[in-house]
């Protein structure tokens, strides 16, 4: 900033022209987002007001119902039930992510030579590949393979197979789910406790305050906006829950593991309802754009563009 | 900041003159040696998928904790189809990673020095990319791929993946440029170098380690790509993570063959995200912390 400001009078046609020359730089990228996003998003949009339906060409631009879609929705038990599933899976990922990884990162962020080491291994869940963590929580929770339901068994607690029950399918899910990405908000919170000043810690220290009241009075309001950013990002990630869904369920039993985004893929995929499926993606799209925008409004400080 | 979380010191300690009462009440091993038992709690059931993979059959269901181990599962694996989606996940990740590193350098380079009235605008576009559910794409995708002629091809899955490949370089990129300081480049422009020029020979250098994290994440999250492959490829593009699918779709429960498939899958995305662990948070937290 500085650097500029004592050569302002010279800022002018030099730098119009850098910033035209930058301009060339972004160009490829703005089309080719464009292309893969932006054209894809408006042809999503059109879509769901037709009752296209691929068994059906006939019905590729057909308006004349423009809101059919939108208005059997909600006459439909099938979607108000997945929303209902995702409302559930939603909430209860963000408050378990976001309490287990806060748990973790309070007892990681001692600076010992343990501790060091597992803030890396501890990682490894979040980067693996969501398939093997699904294939390898369908094993975990299958009867005759699992070591916990040998253990159970062991010490005289066998649990039933959890996800062939409609009561517990989900919670197994999210519970899978939360060991995956737990990570993320312990990073989060280790980044945010990282920052919090040591003086205001000191002098509620000398002042007699216990380790409790410290993190409730000091630290917490400090890394609060931070938990509020991650939160929003864990429902973001929730909404686009799959792989774990796809393998170690299939949606079932019934559908009490049918997520929104799941009965998507359904309608599109194995019904080849394409009206319908897009204009459920269109009002999820929605979603995630206020969410979004959200994110953004709170991470991206006055000094938005500048130095 | 938020870069060096894995191994920058968090706490201050105690060099003698912290209060003794407080810190004898909570001595340090106490919580090493709860960090340890956590730790393997939490990581046995990736341990647990390595040592099935090398369970011979007939002691995959015994309890015992020792058994000879066998790679009759990857002997299994390498015989079938197994090999050829591999090397497609490979060929597609790789490929897609390329491409977007090469869109989206310059693009994140621009974006960090330029002055454009729409920046706001476009910064928002590339979160919402980074955000939206796949699926949202997959239905235009699919059916303009039936038109083009692009089912089931690498060509095709490398065009899903810039998708999100690009805004996530794009997102990771900007801010390493934004840390490199403008007076280096002023001095070369003052030389007679033209923007780009400064760019090539003077930022690009600089931002090596940002370069290299950023390609690594980027083909990370191609290559543990579940969705866009199940829906998009069926057998000449099939990646690795759906011929997994396979295992428990056509040949009943073939736990063996699945954890040493699984095994294989994960084996080069640990390896690189220990390399990488000090950007991971930029990565997948998409720059959400300013210091």
């Amino acid at each position: 900033m500085t650097a500029l400001s004592s050569t302002a009078p010279a800022r002018g046609a030099w730098s119009d022209r850098r910033d035209a020359s930058l301009f060339l730089g972004l160009l490829p990228a703005l089309v080719v987002l464009a292309a893969l996003t932006a054209a894809p998003g408006i042809y999503l949009v059109l879509t769901s007001l037709t009752p296209l339906n691929l068994a059906n060409p006939g019905s590729a631009w057909d308006f004349s119902q423009p809101l059919g879609n939108y208005v059997s929705m909600f006459e439909d038990p099938r979607f108000l039930n997945s929303v209902a599933v995702q409302v559930k899976l939603s909430l209860s990922s963000v408050v378990l992510q976001l309490f287990s990884g806060l748990a973790v990162a309070l007892l990681l962020h001692a600076n010992t030579r343990v501790r060091t080491i597992a803030r890396s291994a501890l990682l490894i869940p979040m980067v693996l590949p969501p398939i093997v963590v699904g294939i390898t929580w369908l094993a975990l929770f299958t009867v005759d393979i699992s070591p916990l339901h040998r253990f159970m068994e062991g010490i005289g607690l066998p649990i039933p197979p959890l996800l062939t029950n409609p009561s517990t399918a989900l919670w197994a899910i999210v519970f899978a789910g939360t060991w995956q990405h737990f990570p993320f908000a312990m990073l989060m919170s280790l980044a945010a406790l990282q920052m919090v000043p040591d003086s205001p810690i000191e002098a509620a220290r000398i002042d007699g305050a216990s380790r409790s009241q410290i993190f409730w009075h000091v630290r917490l309001p400090f890394i609060a906006p931070t938990l509020v950013v991650a939160g929003l990002f864990i429902l973001i990630d929730s909404v686009k829950a799959f792989p774990l869904i796809f393998i170690m369920t299939d949606g079932g039993p019934g559908e009490v593991t049918e997520v929104t985004n799941f009965y998507v893929y359904r309608q599109a995929f194995t019904f080849s309802l394409w009206g319908y499926g897009s204009a459920i993606a269109t009002l999820m799209l929605a979603g995630v754009f206020v969410v979004s925008y959200a994110i953004y409004r709170i991470t991206s400080p006055k000094d938005d563009h500048g130095q | 900041m938020a870069s060096e979380i894995a191994d920058a010191p968090t706490t201050r300690e105690p060099s003698g003159r912290s209060k003794p009462s407080w810190r004898q009440r909570n001595p340090l091993w106490l919580g090493d040696l709860a960090t340890v038992v956590l730790a393997l709690l939490v990581l046995f059931p990736f341990l647990w998928l390595i040592q099935i993979s090398l369970r011979p059959k007939e002691e995959l269901f015994s309890s015992s904790i020792l058994f000879t181990p066998t790679l009759e599962n990857y002997l299994a694996l390498w015989k079938g189809n197994f090999p050829f989606s591999f090397v497609n996940s490979i060929v597609s990740s790789t490929a897609a990673t390329v491409l977007a590193m090469i869109i989206g350098v310059p693009a994140a380079y621009a974006l960090s020095r330029g002055r454009f009235r729409s920046g706001r605008q476009i910064g928002l576009w590339i979160l919402v990319t980074r955000m939206a559910p796949p699926v949202a794409f997959t239905i235009p995708l699919y059916i303009s791929f039936r038109w083009l002629d692009l089912h089931d091809t690498r060509l095709g899955l490398v065009i899903v993946y810039l998708t999100f490949s690009l805004a996530l370089v794009i997102w990771m990129m900007k801010p390493f440029f934004d840390s490199i300081p403008r007076e280096l480049e002023e001095a070369a422009a003052i030389d007679g170098c033209t923007t780009w020029q400064t760019f090539l020979t003077v930022t690009l250098p600089l931002a090596g380690p940002g370069l290299a994290a950023t390609a690594v994440i980027c083909f990370i999250q191609s290559w543990n790509d579940f969705f866009f492959a199940l829906i998009l490829t069926r057998t000449q593009a099939s990646t690795a993570p759906v011929a997994i699918v396979g295992f428990i779709q056509y040949v009943g429960w073939e736990w063996g063959r699945m954890a040493a498939a699984g095994t294989l899958v994960m084996m080069p995305v640990v390896l690189f995200s220990i390399f990488v662990r000090k950007y991971l948070v930029r990565g997948l937290a998409a720059g959400s912390i300013k210091g």
